[in-house]
This record gives C-alpha cells, sequence and structure tokens, in this order.
C-alpha cells in the first residue's frame, strides 16, 4: 500500500520534470550560441578559466592576468575550479561550461589525455578550447600558451642551482621535490633535466625524488625529512610551487641558508621574497604568470569571436605585443595540423635579490 | 519491528523527492538551460561513480560499519583494467571484470579483519584506503609507465561503455537505474537483507536468532569493493585513460549521499531509495549552481547547509527521542534481546 | 549521600578497567618504539637524539588534534570538522600577524573561532539531536568555503619572524612547544582519569542512560567537549601557521582521517567511554613519524601510501588479536560496575 503510492508520486515527479523539459526544451543538448563565424559583441562572449585547482597562489595570479585582460577588453571570464585538482574534477568542471553556454575554456590540465572525451563534446557543441600551463592532447584543442618547453625549464632549474656553485663539475648530490608523480608538466620538466644533468654535469648524483602532494604542512614534513636523511645534501630543486616555500621554511626551521644547502625551483615571487631576503635562498625562477593568464584568456576570446589562428600567424595582443603561433613540434608533439599550435613566453624570469621587489604576485 | 522503520523510511524519502523537484524548478528560473532534458541526464556520468559506491557503502553503515576505502578502489581497477587490457593484451571486456573481482577482494580483506578480527571499521577502511591507492601507484610504478602519462589506447567500444546513449538516454543514467534495482532488491526484497538490518540492529540478537552475523558484515564489505570496482571501470572508460589517483575525492561525496539519504551511522536503519536521490538531489545542486554562476570551490558550503539543515529538519523532537532510546536500550543491557 | 556512594561503585570497578587502559598505553608505546627500531635497523640516523625530539616537534600538530577530539570520542560522539577549524583559524591568526597586529591578538582570536564552531556543532548535536557525524561534516564544508571566500582564494604568506619562530625556540635542547604540549597532555590526563568531573566525559560515552540517571549534566559536558575540540583545533592551527610559515586555502585538509586514526591507535574507542589522552598523543606521534620514517627509508617515494596503509592495518590487526582476551575483561568489568551501581539504586 504505502509503496504504491510511493511509486505513484515518483512516476507523477517524473513526468511533471519531462513536462517542465519539454516546455522549456530550447537547444537538444547541444549547445551552440556562438555561431560561425561572424563577429560577436565582447560582453557577450564569456571565457571559462580553468586552473589545475583552487586555492594555489599561482593559479590564483593566473586568474588575476586574466580578469585584467577581461575588464580591459570588455568580455566575461568566469574562474571555475575545484579544491582538489583530480581529472573527474575538471570534466565535471568541462561539462559544466559547456551546458552553460560558455563561447570558450581556457584551462590548465591535470592529465594529458583524460580530458579528450569532455573536450571532444565541448568541441562538438561549439565551444573554443585553449590550453594553458599544463597542455592537453593537441588534438582537442587549438591554442596551449606555453610557459616554455621542456627542455628550456629542465634546463633552467639546473642552471639556477649551478650558477650558484664555484665549479659546477664537482661530485654533487641533489634531491628533487615537487608535487606528485601524476603531473604532467612538472614531470616532464624534471625528466629532461635529469638527461640534461647527465650530459652536463655527469658527476651530479640524484639521490632521492620525494613528493609533497601540493599540501603544504606534507611539503614542510618532506623537506625536513629530506634535509634529515641525507645531512650531506648539497642541491634541492622544487619546480612547485608549494614544495619551494615549503623546503625554504623547513631550511629556515633548521637554521640552514643558501651557504649550506642550495635550494631552489618555480614559485611565485610573494611567495619566496622573504626567503631570499634572508639569504635562505639565492634564486628561484618562474615566469609571469599574470600575462600567461592575460594571453590565454585573450586567445580564446579571439578565437570565440569567430577568427582563425593557423600555425605561423602572429596576433596583436593589447599589453602584451605580438605572438607568433609555432608547430606543435617545439613541444614535441607529433600530431601537425594547421589550426593546432603552440604559443610560447617571450620569456622566464629568475629572481634574486635585485629584482624580485618589482613583481608582485 | 520491521515495519516500524520502514515507515520512516518513504517519509525521508520525500522530503528528498520534494528536494529535488524544488531544486529543478528553482535552478531553472536562475538559468533556464538548466530546463534540459538532456542537461539533467548528462550530468548523471559526473556522479554515477559516487552513486554506485554509496548504494553498497548504504549497506556496510546499516550493519553499523563504515567504509571509507572505496575512492582508493576505484584508482586500482582503473590502473588493473588499463594493465591488463593494454600490456598483458587481453580482451578489455575481461579485463574489466577481473578488474571488478579485485574490486571484491579489497573488499573481502576489509570486511575479513572487521567482521572476524573485529577491528574497528574506520580504521581498517582508512588503512585499506592508503594500502589500495599505494598498491595502484606501485603497480604503475613498476610496469614502467610514466606515472603521470596514465594508460590510455582504449577501444572506441570500450569508452562508449560510459559515454554512449540508447534512445537518447545516456549509459550512465541506464546503470544508474540498473544497479540501484538490484541493490533495492537485494536489500528491501530478499531474506539476506533483512538479515543485515537485523544485524545492524543489534548484532548480539541476530547472532542468537541463527544469523551468521560476521559472514553477512563480509558480504557488504565485499559487495561495497565490488561496487568500486564497477565504478572504477566506468571511470576508466568515460576519462578514456586509467590512473592511479581517480576516486580520490569520491570520499567525501559518497558519505553524503548515504547520510543524506537518511541512513544512520549508528546503523539498523536507511535505505538505497534515499541514497539514491541523495545522490542526484546533491549532483543536481552542483549543476544548478555552477549554471547560476556560483564557482565549484564556493558549492560546499550548501552542501554542507544542506545536509545539517535537512537533517534537523527531520529532527521533530518527539520521534528523533524515541528512536535514541530503542537504539541505546541496544546499547546497555549487553544480552538482553529486545523484541 | 547516594551520590557518593555511587562514584564510589563506579570508582572500583573504574580503576580496575584503569588498570587494563594502562596497558593499552604501554602497547601504543611498545608500537611506537617498534616502528622507530625497525626503520632505524635500515638508517641509523632515524634513531639519533635530535631526530626524536624532532618526531615530538612534527608530530605537534596531530597531538593537539589528536588530545582534543578524545573528549568528543569519549563522550560517544565523533568530531570531522577539525580540517576546517584548523585552516579558518590558521588563516584569520595569520593574516593578523601578517598585517602587523599583535601576536597575542592572533592567538585569542584563534580560540574563540574554534570555541565558536565547538559550540555550533555542541548545540547541533544536543539541541538539534543532529548525528555527531553529520553535523560536523556538514561544518566541516561550510568551515572549508568560509576559509575560501575570507581569503579570497589567495595564500597568506609573508608571515613575521618572530611569530615563525615561536615554534622553533628550543628549552635546553627540546622544542618549547613541545615541553608545552606534554605538560598540557599529561594534566589533561590526570584529570580525565582521576577527577570526578574529568571522568563524566567517559561515563557519558560509555552510558548516556546511567549518566543521566546519576545526575550528570550531559548536555553541557557534551557541548563541552565539542568546545574542547574546536579550541584545540584552533590551536592546532597556530602551531601550523608559525611551522609551515604559508596557509593555503586547503591548509588542514584531509587530515581528519589521520587524526582519527591517531586516536584509534591510541587506543580511544569510537563507541565512546574507553581512551586517554595520552594513547591519543601517542597515536598521533606514530602516524606523524610513518610520514617522517618514509623519507628515512629511502624506498622509492611511489611506495608510500602502500607502506602507510599495511603498517596502519598491521598495528591495529595486530594488537586486536592478541590482546582480545584483555579486551574481552574489560568489557565484562563495565558491566559488572554497571551491575553493581544499578543494585544500588534498587
Amino acid at each position: 500500500m504505502r509503496k504504491s503510492k510511493f511509486f505513484k508520486l515518483l512516476t507523477g515527479v517524473a513526468l511533471s520534470t519531462l513536462l517542465l523539459a519539454a516546455c522549456s526544451g530550447e537547444d537538444s543538448g547541444k549547445s551552440t550560441e556562438n555561431g560561425s563565424g561572424g563577429e560577436k559583441d565582447a560582453s557577450d562572449i564569456e571565457v571559462v578559466f580553468i586552473p589545475k585547482m583552487t586555492g594555489n597562489a599561482f593559479f590564483e595570479s593566473g586568474n588575476d592576468g586574466a580578469q585584467e585582460m577581461a575588464e580591459k577588453i570588455g568580455f566575461k571570464v568566469k574562474y571555475d575550479g575545484a579544491p582538489e585538482g583530480t581529472v573527474a574534477n575538471q570534466v565535471q568542471i568541462i561539462n559544466s561550461a559547456v551546458n552553460s553556454g560558455a563561447d570558450a575554456i581556457a584551462i590548465s590540465s591535470v592529465t594529458s589525455d583524460g580530458l579528450n572525451q569532455a573536450l571532444q563534446k565541448a568541441l562538438d557543441a561549439g565551444i573554443k578550447v585553449v590550453t594553458w600551463d599544463s597542455d592537453v592532447d593537441p588534438k582537442y584543442r587549438t591554442a596551449y600558451i606555453n610557459q616554455g618547453t621542456p627542455d628550456i625549464l629542465g634546463a633552467m632549474l639546473v642552471d639556477m642551482a649551478a650558477s650558484q656553485l664555484e665549479n659546477p663539475d664537482e661530485a654533487q648530490q641533489i634531491a628533487w621535490f615537487y608535487s606528485s608523480p601524476t603531473v604532467p608538466d612538472q614531470n616532464s620538466w624534471v625528466d629532461y633535466a635529469n638527461k640534461y644533468i647527465k650530459e652536463k654535469y655527469p658527476n651530479w648524483e640524484v639521490v632521492t625524488t620525494q613528493f609533497g602532494d601540493g599540501n603544504e604542512q606534507k611539503s614542510l614534513q618532506v623537506g625536513e625529512s629530506i634535509l634529515d636523511s641525507y645531512p650531506d645534501i648539497d642541491i634541492i630543486i622544487c619546480p612547485d610551487s608549494t614544495a619551494l616555500p615549503a623546503m625554504a621554511q623547513a631550511a629556515q626551521n633548521k637554521g640552514l641558508n643558501k651557504e649550506d644547502v642550495i635550494i631552489t625551483g618555480f614559485a611565485s615571487p610573494n611567495s619566496m621574497r622573504q626567503y631570499i631576503e634572508n639569504d635562505t635562498i639565492e634564486n628561484h625562477g618562474l615566469w609571469d604568470v599574470k600575462d600567461q593568464g592575460a594571453l590565454a584568456v585573450y586567445i580564446a576570446y579571439y578565437l570565440a569571436q569567430g577568427n582563425e589562428l593557423k600555425v605561423g600567424d602572429t596576433v596583436d595582443v593589447p599589453e602584451l605585443g605580438e605572438v607568433k603561433v609555432e608547430p606543435n613540434s617545439v613541444q614535441g608533439y607529433e600530431y601537425e595540423a594547421e589550426d593546432s599550435g603552440i604559443i610560447v613566453l617571450p620569456e622566464r624570469i629568475v629572481f634574486t635579490k635585485d629584482n624580485t621587489g618589482d613583481y608582485d604576485f | 519491528m520491521k515495519s516500524g522503520m520502514l515507515k520512516k523510511i518513504p517519509k525521508w524519502n520525500l522530503i528528498l523527492l520534494l528536494t529535488l523537484v524544488g531544486e529543478i524548478i528553482i535552478f531553472g528560473l536562475i538559468n533556464p538551460r538548466f530546463w534540459n532534458l538532456n542537461v539533467l541526464l548528462n550530468s548523471f556520468n559526473d556522479f554515477v561513480g559516487i552513486a554506485i559506491i554509496a548504494f553498497f557503502v548504504t549497506f556496510v553503515v546499516i550493519t553499523g560499519g563504515i567504509d571509507i576505502s572505496g575512492g582508493s578502489i576505484i584508482g586500482l581497477t582503473s590502473v588493473v583494467t588499463g594493465m591488463l587490457a593494454q600490456f598483458v593484451g587481453m580482451n578489455i571486456w575481461i579485463a574489466a571484470l577481473l578488474a571488478v573481482l579485485v574490486g571484491g577482494l579489497c573488499g573481502l580483506l576489509n570486511g575479513v579483519l572487521i567482521a572476524y578480527a573485529k577491528v574497528q571499521a574506520m580504521v581498517i577502511t582508512l588503512g585499506g584506503m592508503l594500502l589500495y591507492s599505494g598498491i595502484a601507484i606501485v603497480l604503475v610504478g613498476l610496469s614502467g609507465t610514466s606515472t603521470y602519462e596514465g594508460i590510455s589506447g582504449f577501444s572506441q567500444e570500450f569508452i562508449n561503455l560510459a559515454n554512449g546513449k540508447i534512445l537518447g538516454i545516456p549509459h550512465s543514467v541506464i546503470l544508474f537505474l540498473v544497479i540501484l534495482v538490484i541493490a533495492y532488491i537485494l536489500l528491501h526484497r530478499t531474506r539476506y537483507g533483512r538479515y543485515v538490518y537485523l544485524t545492524g540492529i543489534n548484532q548480539n540478537a541476530a547472532d542468537y536468532s541463527g544469523i551468521d552475523t560476521r559472514k553477512i558484515i563480509t558480504s557488504t564489505y565485499i559487495l561495497s569493493g565490488l561496487s568500486a570496482g564497477i565504478a572504477g571501470v566506468i571511470l576508466t572508460s568515460y576519462l578514456g585513460s586509467s590512473r592511479a589517483d581517480f576516486g580520490a575525492e569520491y570520499l567525501m561525496p559518497i558519505l553524503t549521499a548515504v547520510v543524506l539519504g537518511g541512513t544512520l551511522i549508528t546503523g539498523g536503519k536507511g535505505g538505497v531509495i534515499g541514497t539514491a536521490l541523495a545522490s542526484i538531489v546533491v549532483g543536481f545542486l552542483k549543476l544548478g549552481l555552477q549554471m547560476g554562476g556560483v564557482q565549484t570551490q564556493y558549492i560546499g558550503l550548501a552542501t554542507g547547509l544542506l545536509l545539517i539543515t535537512s537533517v534537523a529538519f527531520l529532527g521533530v523532537p518527539g520521534f528523533k527521542s524515541k528512536v535514541k532510546r530503542f537504539l541505546t536500550i541496544k546499547k546497555d543491557r549487553g544480552g538482553n534481546l529486545h523484541a | 549521600m547516594l551520590h557518593l556512594e555511587h562514584i564510589k561503585e563506579e570508582v572500583i570497578g573504574m580503576s580496575k578497567i584503569t588498570g587494563i587502559t594502562k596497558y593499552r598505553e604501554f602497547r601504543t608505546i611498545i608500537f611506537l618504539i617498534i616502528i622507530f627500531l625497525l626503520v632505524g635497523i635500515v638508517n641509523s640516523d632515524f634513531l639519533a637524539l635530535e631526530n626524536i625530539l624532532n618526531s615530538v616537534k612534527n608530530s605537534l600538530l596531530y597531538i593537539v588534534l589528536a588530545v582534543g577530539l578524545t573528549f568528543v570520542l569519549l563522550t560517544g560522539e565523533i568530531d570531522i570538522s577539525v580540517g576546517g577549524t584548523l585552516g579558518l583559524s590558521a588563516a584569520v591568526s595569520g593574516v593578523i600577524v601578517r598585517d602587523g597586529g599583535s601576536i597575542f591578538l592572533a592567538i585569542i582570536v584563534a580560540i574563540v573561532i574554534g570555541a565558536l564552531i565547538g559550540l555550533v556543532n555542541g548545540i547541533g548535536v544536543t539541541k538539534l539531536k543532529i548525528s555527531s557525524f553529520i553535523m560536523t561534516l556538514g561544518m566541516l564544508e561550510i568551515v572549508r568555503v568560509v576559509q575560501v571566500i575570507y581569503t579570497d582564494g589567495k595564500w597568506i604568506e609573508n608571515l613575521p619572524a618572530n611569530f615563525k619562530q615561536i615554534s622553533q625556540i628550543n628549552l635546553l635542547g627540546m622544542n618549547l612547544l613541545g615541553i608545552i604540549v606534554i605538560l598540557a597532555v599529561i594534566i589533561l590526563h590526570l584529570y580525565l582519569s582521576n577527577s570526578r568531573k574529568g571522568r563524566y566525559f567517559s561515563a557519558i560515552g560509555d552510558n548516556e542512560d546511567g549518566a543521566i540517571l546519576m545526575g550528570i549534566p550531559v548536555i553541557r559536558y557534551k557541548i563541552i567537549s565539542f568546545v574542547i575540540c574546536g579550541i584545540s583545533a584552533s590551536l592546532a592551527g597556530l602551531i601550523f601557521a608559525s611551522q609551515v610559515g604559508f596557509i593555503s586555502t586547503t591548509a588542514g585538509l584531509g587530515i581528519e582521517m589521520t587524526v582519527i586514526a591517531a586516536a584509534v591507535l591510541g587506543g580511544v574507542s569510537l563507541s565512546g567511554g574507553i581512551g586517554s589522552v595520552v594513547g591519543a598523543a601517542i597515536g598521533a606521534i606514530i602516524m606523524s613519524s610513518i610520514n617522517s620514517a618514509l623519507v628515512f627509508l629511502k624506498v622509492p617515494a611511489f611506495w608510500n601510501a602502500t607502506i602507510s596503509g599495511s603498517l596502519l592495518i598491521v598495528i591495529v590487526v595486530v594488537d586486536v588479536l592478541i590482546f582480545r582476551r584483555a579486551n574481552k575483561k574489560a568489557k565484562k568489568e563495565r558491566l559488572n560496575a554497571r551491575v553493581l551501581t544499578l543494585k544500588e539504586e534498587v
């Protein structure tokens, strides 16, 4: 008796829901607002800017740059991400962007191939896809705003450390410390860097590779353990924006500074300034992630307006100047197509006492 | 006794149903694109894994236990599927089947330690959570694949498992309903299901009346593990890739779905329909808020408030304390039975 | 007069139990020593005095959290929101010191935040009769988002050096904060196991109806336990801010599971009534040492999760299997103690 009443209710609700959907049903799942070509008013265009994860200074700064660019030109940028940087979360956010009728997506991906299906659906719906910071399979995006190919960045990491040594050809013990074994970008830099070390500084020995999961408390603990278990360590390289400040703090907690151990890597200048100023570290690097974010959303907006981007084209970006679209091969990809290319940021920055005060991100 | 409890369940489910309808109406008003059947059905893709596991964690919680290792089992089964299919060259469907069985094995380990060794469920499944995801990472590491690339190259057929549609209805909706029906029948229509409830209400009493509660408890963990295996295969198909870290963030959503669905954490009461409705309510809540322009990182606020207010709402003083009395009697009179 | 009789009976019954509980803490300490020895065999640096003292310093965070959680667990409830409280108080106090405010003010504000959150939890559980699992789960999500909104998604960094120094000061070679925490744990342990009001907590968890009959103000003490847990979580947030030096929006994410495991390892029962803060503190040291031990073992880092998980399972299973008889005895004692009190009633 009770059961049948319940099921009747369920059917009733299901039917009324279907009715609602049918009545107001507009598009049948393929949300195509941006038509084929033709200019759209800037204020109608929405770009969804997706970081690997939220709550991370690096990505927040990228968003700052993106929002500034959007304000200047007059289009909308929605910052959407989840605190946990997982594939399933990013897929869900891409899906929701498709559902909400966004015109373009600019995403820094946590995986090299897990987003393929979701991006295909987005492309099918007419949405333009641009990547930044961390790329996906080039088939699924029109442009990748690249901060530097693995060889540039990998070599940069090693060179920043080597520049602090009097005699870099001597035997050195070095450790790698970053977020996790599963993120594409950091691992590709480390892989290249290891090859570079073998060639250029064959006497260097990599004694350990440790992970902090992008969690600052864990990174602090692991950092301290590295210093404790390898008391003769010479160099610790941290290409991760959480691992580097945690490592520096760990060294400071133990009363060590740049004379005792060389610590360097990639992180935002704001997070590392105090360590440079109190001599815990000498230098560290990054690139202007604000510019990167701004560039990414501008290109996305440019494409959403209906423009096409081919390899070899140049685009004039307000405030940032001219940028050129390179072929995919510069990143080592095999996939080549006219409408899929890479825009490389013109420069990376090495921060030291002299210039860290010039930046705010 | 049983009929006294069943009376409570539909009332809660009704509230969930009303919440669901309310959501659809409100979110549609905020953003009319929400009133699109395709959008709603497609959203199932993103929470079907959570829902499937939640169905069987409901079983576990009814017996008075808890299982937090589901998310990690997803990663493990994903890696096993990928490795068997791509490296060992097995047929993808057989690989998937074996992977699901691996999930069941994990559940077996959990269950045996909890039911026979009588160790606290929270700790065992916590250890299990670390262990199973650890094994997944080790498998990838030992196989020589770069851990960050994931295993891909699955056949389009397999990818269609989670991405395809029949008559316009996404496969994930069908999978959701099929597994819901299986869980419902198991729990509410078989003697086994009744034993699950009895074990949860008062394990000693159930033992005395001849039920092998240890087997029942172990079986719930096996089911939970198997469901996590299925979810892992579905997720692998959905994303077209095998990675060890799949499912890591599912812990809280699974528990939220179970608890919001009306299943008492102390055991003895609950049902899968409630869990199913709750997972849809939460899934649509997320979708609706996103489409309303709210950033994803703020949605936790709504979920948390929903959880607290809905339970408080049902906490009408009279009936709540009656239930409390009912449950505490089980606690102190160790040996006595309650009719 | 009758009240005193009851409590005397409880004391007789309880002293036998405390006998066995001491047993449990010894077992936990033995596990800790075994872990240290095993790792020490592989890498003797782990056994260096400096490293052992370091372990205490590193586990301060977990110890403070586990001790606060024990109060709640003893009363038979649970608090999953500790990670969120930690993050929020760390963020707020971080902002205060970063912008030049006094450290004293930051500490007070943090404590107030923790107490408030604990109060909300307590009221929700006792007055609104919401299950503590659900209440604290919901609060966790809410507090997390509040933290994100408060910090606008940004990191709190560049904390002043004197604030960060607090966690590094050493007294006679040992970390000052560590000494304070250990003293506090001992004092709290004595309070919980020997003072009359202190034992109300475990009395409530052991048999809530019995406690009501005995005249213990159950609701008040449950709320107090949540407030204490909230305050310890916020103190942990302060320690976090001082030790780590920068606070992200995910500070404390996922820490609740580790803290619960620490308490359980230390012998605190999830169903209430049994356990001590000393045990929880030792459990916390174990959980934190596992993390550093893995680096010392010099195994490739991808083995970490597997080893942690297996270790956790092995420790708990071995403990239960070998000492199940002791547990059965404890159960009988509790039953007898209750029967004695009931007889007095009649």
